[in-house]
């Protein structure tokens, strides 16, 4: 179970090496799907490597109570290790939000590409070391889904006082638009969509939404706009990071790396296998974009809360501008390669 | 081992009669700083910050509110008076009158705190006033009260539907007739008592020398009845239309309330406030254990007791219905100890995967288990609806009145969940 | 005028504050739900206000509870008991079990307020409020006047003490 630690057998060698015991406090429920699945890839890939000396223990949210909380403990030391999303901590450090997704933005191989080759990670670890944290990539979720909607998107006007349980910078940008961002407790959203007491709601995409339910009671299941990558995060004590090892460290840095993009591969999986399920087993669903008068102004409002943020705070403009200029490289490239591809091959049929 | 010690030693303490809330936390305490040491009490901040951001617990400020104007201003006690009447002379009236408020009320919250405390305050003061049996008294109201936990919204499914990934409208809808169920088992066994133990639940029949009037009587317990049954279904109708959320919606009843007192002229600020201040009393009760209670499991998770728990459910016998009866006794029997939320979060994910392997259809297990915790709520020592309705009751209501009252009533409960595990398809769960 | 009737008048203001706070909680969520529903008009920042309010209340009105002897015990040995036996567990369970809990979760929360003070913390919400600060410090504030108050509980049990000898 999740309270497990990842103990493996210890050769008798491993034995008389120092050992590392690390302790990990996630966002999620015990046995989360994907999410937790790239933790625990992680922990037993750093216990394998080491040869046992790495033992990492993971609390979910039901042990510590706390899923939003993970900043404060990792950068207290009451944990070493978190494994979140970075743009939880918006209301806190204002420029974490760039490093999980950003609304008309770059898709997750662009992201990894900035992340690791654009110097994305650079950025990071620029906004996280006054903190005493560090963070690495933790998994992506791929392309979200836009939300559940009671009602059809055909102008902006209907989105003129739509009450929509959106958190964070879509949100903001939804606002900024006319909808209305509205707070309900996850517990009764199920029966606030039902009830009309809201008229839709963003959740995660195809794998968690059926468990929800809201499949059975909103017809209308928007494409996505507002998280094109979600990419979790591992945050680790800086100070804690700095006493391992040069073997340690390179260790967890290959065991994380190696788990994020392990997840992303899963949630492409579960997310095919799921969308097929719903198009078989649903048929009612009717799918749906956001019309490009909508989209587009949506990202205006998107723009401008942009170059607002820019305009604030000097090292929220040196990450904006890192990632509009990735962006436009990458999507040329993205544009020639995948979008020709796609289209070439779709013309065959 | 150290998790059972602390729960020897909880209990032991709990004996000497200092407040409950304060006792979980001066054992938790204990025992987290012996094996962790001191900082384990840097997680608290965030449990409590944890319990202060769940809005879903803001019902039972806003519940208990409703409760006591109702009460205060004797709407609440003619509703009751005027419902046992139309019993006539059938023992027990008050008794399945509090019953069937209690299921309007479960029906507009999820909350245990909240309706065990409301239904405590209304109607726990009528019945000692018509010489009730009071372990029968309080025995109807906990278990009335901690109906909402069954009967949707609630929020045990609400958990329940989280952890084991299942549509939480399912769930409620699955919920409905093993709540009704309850409900009636509950009124027969009131019936029962009532007319073979005598002078346990007195009737309050018609006055028989007015026979002629006998319609004029009933118009006047109409009278009595409707206006706070208009504001319960008033606050339900909030529900079903979409207009408030369950939560929310204890406030369109907190206004209700205080629009009725205005109606029938016995509102004044003093009134109000001091109402305010008596909510505010009972509130803090409530939190205050809350509060000891995540101490106490945070230091009973985060010295191993988790783990414990879990090598244990790791050793259930591996067939089906082996399975699912020692899984129930188990969570039976942590029930007298752990919360609710503890045993869903810390038991259900290692059920889960088991019941899957075993083929055991989910909803079922998910309704048997919602039972299950239902029940724990009513278990002596721990039982929260317990120690709320001991902290609204009058003094002269011993804690032994209470625990001898809901026993019957802990075992209709037991019956229900062996009959849904033996006919699910009564229950519309095959 | 002695310390006892000092902290008495510092709860009962507590109490009475924490009954005002309940009756704005009231008006706050009819508010929110009058104004969804009627004017389709939704303000995060007034829905955050709710749990504000609300958390508020029910930590405040801890030391008011304890104040009006509201907290609930299991009677079954201590009713039993003489005033003089009551009153000495009172006294333990305040030095033994209550302060330390209390001490301690002020503490932390000392330095859980003085976290959020430094990142200048608000809501991540559209339009949500700022200064969380604010509302996290009602933790450790609430505990340190719990502590206050519990030095009135005992100062009645040992009243109580002396009278029953
Ligand atoms: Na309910
Ligand atoms: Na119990």
């Amino acid at each position: 179970g999740e309270n497990s630690s990842t103990q493996q057998t210890v050769s008798p060698a491993a034995a008389e090496k120092e050992s590392y015991n690390l302790r990990l406090a996630h966002t999620w429920p015990t046995k989360f799907p994907i999410f937790g699945d790239a933790i625990h890839n992680m922990a037993t890939m750093a216990s394998k490597m080491s040869d046992g000396r790495i033992n990492i223990t993971i609390d979910s949210k039901n042990k510590h109570k706390a899923p939003l909380g993970i900043f404060d403990m990792v950068k207290s030391g009451q944990y070493d290790m978190g494994h979140s999303a970075s743009y939880y901590w918006k209301g806190k450090v204002s420029n974490t939000l760039f490093f999980t997704t950003m609304p008309f933005g770059m898709t997750a191989p662009e992201q990894y590409a900035w992340r690791y080759y654009g110097g994305g990670q650079e950025l990071a670890e620029k906004v996280y070391a006054p903190h005493n944290l560090i963070t690495f990539p933790g998994g992506n979720t791929g392309n979200q889904m836009g939300g559940w909607f009671q009602k059809e998107i055909n102008t902006i006007e209907d989105l003129q006082g739509l009450k929509m349980r959106i958190p964070g910078f879509a949100g903001e940008v939804l606002a900024k638009v006319g909808a209305k961002p509205t707070n309900i407790p996850a517990g009764e959203l199920y029966t606030a969509l039902e009830r009309g007491t809201i008229d839709a709601l963003e959740w995660v995409g195809p794998s968690l939404d059926l468990r929800m339910g809201f499949h059975k009671i909103a017809p209308y299941y928007y494409t996505g706009w507002h998280e094109p990558a979600t990419e979790l995060q591992f945050l680790i004590n800086k100070e804690k990071w700095a006493s391992f090892p040069a073997d340690i460290q390179e260790i967890l840095r290959v065991a994380m790396r190696t788990a994020a993009y392990d997840m992303y591969a899963q949630s492409q999986h579960e997310s095919a296998k799921n969308w097929a399920s719903i198009k078989t087993e649903y048929p009612n669903i009717q799918v749906k974009s956001f019309p490009t008068a909508v989209l587009q102004a949506m990202k205006s409002a998107n723009d401008t809360l942009i170059a607002e943020r820019s305009a604030a705070d000097p090292l929220a403009k040196e990450i904006i501008d890192s990632q509009a200029a990735y962006l436009s490289t990458a999507r040329a490239w993205t544009k020639i390669s995948d979008q020709s591809y796609f289209q070439t091959v779709e013309a065959l049929k | 081992m150290i998790g059972l010690l602390m729960f020897v030693t909880a209990l032991l303490l709990l004996l000497f009669g200092f407040p409950v809330a304060f006792t979980f936390g001066g054992v938790a305490l204990l025992f987290g700083v012996l094996s962790e040491g001191v900082e384990i009490f840097a997680f608290m901040p965030f449990r409590i910050q944890s319990i202060m951001e769940n809005s879903t617990l803001m019902a039972i400020p806003l519940f208990i509110f409703m409760g006591i104007m109702l009460q205060k201003t004797n709407l609440a006690e003619q509703l009751l008076e005027s419902m046992a009447k139309l019993f006539g002379k059938v023992s027990g009236g008050l008794a399945i009158s509090t019953i069937l408020v209690g299921t309007l009320l479960a029906a507009s919250t999820g909350v245990v705190g909240a309706s065990v405390v409301a239904m405590g305050v209304i109607s726990l003061p009528v019945m000692l006033k018509y010489k009730y049996n009071r372990p029968l008294s309080c025995g109807v109201i906990c278990a009335s009260g901690t109906l909402g936990q069954i009967i949707p919204p609630s929020i045990i499914l609400i958990i329940l539907g989280d952890v084991m990934g299942l549509p939480v409208g399912d769930l409620f809808r699955a919920a409905v007739i093993p709540g009704l169920v309850l409900v009636g088992l509950y009124i027969g066994y009131v019936l029962l008592y009532s007319h073979f133990v005598e002078d346990s639940a007195p009737a309050i029949p018609f006055d028989d020398d007015e026979q002629s009037r006998r319609g004029q009587q009933y118009l006047q317990a109409m009278k009595a009845i409707i206006p706070p049954l208009v504001l319960i279904i008033v606050v339900l109708g909030s529900i079903f239309s979409g207009i408030a959320t369950p939560t929310e919606s204890s406030a369109v009843g907190g206004v209700g309330a205080i629009v009725l007192s205005i109606l029938y002229r016995k509102f004044s600020l003093k009134a109000l406030l001091n109402s305010a201040e008596e909510t505010v009393k009972i509130t803090a009760m409530v939190f205050a254990i809350l509060v000891g209670a995540t101490a106490f499991s945070m230091a009973f998770t985060y010295t191993g007791g988790d783990r414990v728990v879990e090598s244990y459910l790791l050793q259930l016998p591996g067939e089906k219905w082996g399975f699912l009866i020692f899984s129930m006794l188990f969570i039976l029997l942590l029930g007298f100890f752990i919360d609710f939320v503890e045993i869903a979060f810390i038991v259900v994910p290692i059920l889960l995967p088991i019941a899957e392997v075993l083929g055991i259809p989910l909803l079922w297990y998910a309704i048997l288990i919602a039972m299950n915790l239902q029940t724990s709520f009513l278990t002596p020592p721990f039982g929260f609806s317990l120690f709320y309705l001991k902290g609204v009751a009058p003094p002269e209501i011993k804690t032994t009145d209470i625990y001898r009252g809901v026993t019957p009533f802990i075992l209709i409960q037991i019956s229900v969940l062996a009959s849904i595990l033996t006919f699910p398809n009564f229950y519309g769960l095959s | 005028m002695n310390l006892l009737t000092k902290i008495d008048r510092i709860t009962a203001a507590i109490g009475k504050l924490s009954a005002i706070l309940l009756l704005l909680l009231l008006l706050n969520v009819f508010y929110d739900v009058i104004m969804r529903y009627l004017f389709n008009d939704v303000s995060i920042g007034m829905q955050e206000l709710e749990w504000h309010l609300y958390a508020t209340l029910f930590l405040l009105g801890i030391s008011y509870t304890l104040s009006q002897n509201g907290h609930v015990r299991v009677d079954v040995i201590y009713n039993q008991l003489s005033p003089r036996r009551q009153a000495m567990i009172d006294i333990g369970g305040t030095l033994l079990l209550l302060i330390p809990f209390a001490l301690l979760i002020s503490w932390y929360g000392v330095g859980f307020v003085a976290d959020s003070y430094q990142l200048g913390e608000g809501s991540g919400d559209p339009g949500g409020l700022p200064y969380r600060w604010v509302i996290k410090a009602m933790i450790p504030l609430s505990f340190l006047l719990l502590i206050l108050s519990s030095i009135g509980f005992m100062l009645r049990a040992w009243q109580r003490m002396e009278s029953d000898r």
